[in-house]
């Protein structure tokens, strides 16, 4: 039996010409292009009018650091997102832009990093979930997987259908995600860095499956960070700066310093400051191994020192054990081996006060739907001008977030205001201002300029300096050169859970 | 602004829905109104039985605001509050009926208290599941209420039933190991007066506490609390328990205010009724006195409508049914829009 989805999968291009009411005049080659398409969102400049081409039979990276607007590209060609200006060409048709459903019939279909399966479905009703277009449809789940398992095949992968999905490797769980999105008439293929969660040899096989596809006449679009793998199997290349298209060229045409300097640009300059006053040794670790969750060793054998009176850099490209080193020295997380010292002695019985403000700050940082106050008084159990033993000294606590909000100059207008009322810049100085007035000797900051207007920013950049003037050692872990560089007396870089040292542009795309 | 014309649409609301409900069910409206109003305040006895009733839903409602605050959606008030009867009694079958002799100064605050223990351990188990093996509360806490009542049903008909063993009854606490009552006419015991001091008591907790903040805290986010290295687990379990321990003290309320003994009917469903009072009350401790009173007026207005009409008793529970769905609902369209405020 056959379902509406089926025939409308199977559309020739002439036959999309006709679902879309487009006479035979504008019939142009077949391609996706992308046409001076440019996205805000909030004070960021996301994609700022970018034109690209996307041809069939190519497998084309896309490069860019994290915020470049790789995603935000990608969301937009599948119909994720719908762009501010611009449009996008499907074989010289524009796209409904902004609507999913319609992109993945006209065969753009997403290959989703964090995949989008039902664990608790077999692969077999995965696929058929995915061709599934009414609650009434008839079609046994068998039927409707076939092609699904039919793709399989002919890419020579051997797939077990009745098997539970959240049974599977990560590996074999991307297998299905990919089959799910290219199983019906799909042209164009996006996969957003589908290697981020494989082991090496299933890079292997993953690319050699992108061959494969490029072979049949597919578009396949490769969102990428990581430079060797890159060069390793893309055709073309697209390099995205900031939200600016810096350049598409022929893999041939380019080498990895070229493509390096273009993902990063002009290397910011060091800072030159005279504060930097080397105190008493304060964090050493040494040999330090950090699980996440998942159980894998995110940090692995990590040494560094952190002084105080200065700011120690973390750069890097998102994922390479960031979060896990920074939850560590936040005292969330704990160590899997290795040691942590502070003044020489073991970390847990020193008198550290750690101060840490969180990358997430809507959810690590803050509880929204909590006010002002509330929000304050995470960090204050200890200090007893608030605390009447474990009563609230409710004047104290008061007076002392109004002068906070004042000190800060947050814009609340009373400490009982709910948090998720502020905006972002102001969340961010209610969780610094918080942190800091706990007069903290260690302080670990991750990405604090993230979403923030340039104001907002270079206040809570000059307050993190402003505790590392006073003695804190800080520790700065972002993704954000421009951040890593004005903020850091050393910068090192974080690759695959170790620690580098800063060699400029190339450690930043190394990943 | 908005918070005074919330505060002054309230009534207004629930007498719309009120009028709305009388017109549907066919009865006359202002006699109907009127019967409602003198059943409730009309006299002394009115006020009596509204505020007898309201006791019992405004501490399991505080109980509710508790859990339901630290994230917990505690659904076994019921179970926690009979367990809580049946502890009560059973400490009063060795101290009252056993043959000890001590004075009811001392004896009712320990039956009080054994109530609010029986309360605390019924929720300590659905606790401990959730904490310890992820168990939903929901589900666990529901079908303890089930536990609970079969129990009941055993003990008044086995180790706890009266002397006489003719009825599936306790036996019944002398006058004089009760409550004490303003006047023997009335029903008006002293109850009432405990249950206010508590929604003082938990209003404190809550929002001046180390502990309450904390519970606050892991309710609003666990990963704001894991952050800032609290102790996430210890907070939910607190919750719950505390949960429990007041369902628990409004059986023991109940027990000792009331009824004076238990039987299969002792709780008339106050465990239950405790969640539409906290969530009317917008899950604050002082706002419940008010909805716990509505409800408690509701209550007693009904009995006297079903003297003149058959479906005077429903009509409570689907007027109290309307009202929290409504409100719920108007919570949650504006809880939608929050984060848009922010510019």
């Amino acid at each position: 039996m056959l379902t509406k989805e089926h025939t409308l999968c199977s559309l020739t291009i002439d036959e999309k010409h006709e679902f879309l009411g487009v006479t035979s005049q504008f019939k142009l080659m077949p391609n996706l292009s992308v046409k001076n398409v440019s996205k805000r969102y909030g004070p960021v400049q996301a994609l700022e009018n970018v034109s690209v081409e996307f041809l069939e039979g190519e497998i084309h990276a896309v490069l860019g650091e994290n915020g470049a607007g790789k995603s935000t590209l990608m969301h937009i060609l599948s119909g994720f997102t719908n762009p501010d200006k611009g449009s996008v060409l499907l074989d010289g048709i524009p796209i409904p832009l902004g609507e999913a459903f319609a992109c993945k019939r006209l065969g753009i279909a997403m290959i989703h990093q964090h995949f989008t399966l039902v664990p608790e479905f077999t692969v077999q009703e995965n696929f058929a979930l995915a061709r599934l277009d009414s609650p009434f449809c008839l079609a046994d789940e068998g039927t409707l997987a076939k092609d699904a398992i039919s793709t399989a095949n002919s890419l020579g992968w051997k797939i077990d259908p009745t098997v539970r999905v959240s049974q599977l490797s990560v590996g074999a769980q991307q297998r299905i995600e990919i089959l799910k999105a290219s199983s019906g008439d799909a042209s164009v293929l996006i996969f957003d860095e589908p290697t981020a969660v494989l082991a090496a040899d299933e890079v292997e096989d993953l690319f050699r499956v992108l061959r494969q596809l490029k072979a049949t006449g597919k578009c396949v679009i490769l969102i990428a960070h990581k430079l060797s793998e890159v060069l390793s199997i893309a055709d073309r290349i697209t390099v995205l700066r900031k939200g600016h298209l810096i350049a598409t060229e022929m893999r041939a045409d380019v080498n990895e310093a070229q493509l390096a300097d273009w993902m990063v640009g002009e290397m910011p300059e060091r800072e030159i400051r005279t504060g930097a006053s080397l105190q008493s040794p304060g964090l050493k670790v040494t040999h330090l191994s950090v699980k996440g969750d998942r159980g894998e060793s995110a940090v692995n054998q990590v040494d560094f020192e952190i002084h105080q009176g200065e700011v120690v850099g973390f750069g890097g490209v998102d994922g390479n054990g960031q979060l896990e080193l920074v939850e560590f020295l936040a005292g969330v997380r704990t160590m899997a081996s290795g040691s942590c010292e502070w003044e020489g002695k073991p970390i847990s019985e020193s008198n550290v006060r750690i101060g840490y403000i969180p990358q997430d700050r809507q959810n690590d940082g803050l509880a929204l739907g909590m006010s002002v106050l509330d929000n304050m008084m995470v960090s204050t159990f200890q200090r007893e001008d608030l605390w009447n033993r474990t009563l609230l000294r409710f004047k104290a606590a008061s007076e002392w977030v109004k002068s906070l909000i004042q000190e800060y100059s947050i814009k609340a207008s009373n400490p009982g205001q709910r948090v998720g009322s502020l905006s972002g810049g102001n969340q961010q100085k209610v969780v610094v201002s918080r942190t800091l007035d706990n007069k903290p000797t260690l302080l670990v900051v991750a990405s604090p300029g993230r979403g923030l207007d340039i104001k907002a920013t270079q206040y809570v950049h000059d307050q993190i300096l402003r505790a590392r003037d006073q003695g804190a050692a800080v520790a700065l872990f972002t993704t954000d050169l421009d951040e890593l560089y004005r903020l850091s007396d050393r910068s090192y870089f974080m690759v695959s859970g170790r620690i580098q040292e800063d060699r400029g542009a190339l450690s930043m795309v190394r990943g | 602004m908005r918070r005074t014309a919330q505060v002054l649409l309230f009534p207004i609301g629930i007498l719309l829905i009120l009028v709305l409900t009388l017109l549907v069910f066919r009865l006359p409206l202002v006699e109907s109104l009127k019967l409602l109003a003198s059943g409730a305040f009309g006299d002394k006895f009115g006020w009596s039985r509204t505020l007898v009733k309201t006791s019992p839903m405004l501490i399991t409602g505080l109980g509710m605001v508790i859990a339901w605050k630290g994230g917990i959606y505690n659904i076994g008030g019921e179970g926690q509050y009979i367990v809580g009867g049946i502890c009560g009694a059973a400490l009063a079958k060795i101290l009252v009926f056993g043959g000890v002799a001590l004075p009811p100064w001392l004896v009712i605050p320990l039956i009080l208290m054994a109530c609010i223990i029986g309360g605390m351990i019924w929720a300590f188990v659905a606790g401990l599941l959730y904490v310890k093996r992820g168990v939903e509360v929901v589900i666990s806490t529901i079908l303890l209420n089930f536990v609970a009542i079969q129990l009941l049903s055993y003990l008044v008909s086995g180790p706890l039933q009266e002397k006489k063993k003719q009825v599936p009854l306790t036996d019944s606490l002398p006058d004089g190991m009760m409550l004490p009552k303003l006047s023997r006419q009335m029903d008006l015991h002293a109850g009432v007066l405990i249950a206010l001091i508590v929604a003082g008591i938990v209003y404190l907790f809550l929002f001046r506490s180390n502990a309450g903040y904390q519970i606050r805290l892991v309710g609003e986010s666990i990963r704001m609390a894991r952050a800032n290295r609290l102790n996430v687990n210890r907070s939910k379990l607190s919750a719950i328990v505390l949960s429990g321990g007041l369902c628990g003290m409004a059986g023991g309320i109940e027990y000792l205010g009331m009824s004076g003994q238990l039987g299969t009917g002792f709780s008339q469903q106050w465990g239950f009724l405790g969640i539409p009072v906290a969530l009317l009350g917008g899950l604050h401790p002082l706002w419940c006195i008010l909805s716990a009173l509505l409800f408690g007026a509701l209550f007693a207005g009904s009995e006297n409508l079903a003297r003149f009409t058959t479906s005077g008793s429903a009509l409570v529970y689907v007027i109290q049914a309307i009202t929290v769905l409504t409100y719920v609902s108007y919570r949650a369209y504006m809880d939608r829009r929050p984060y848009l405020e922010a510019s």
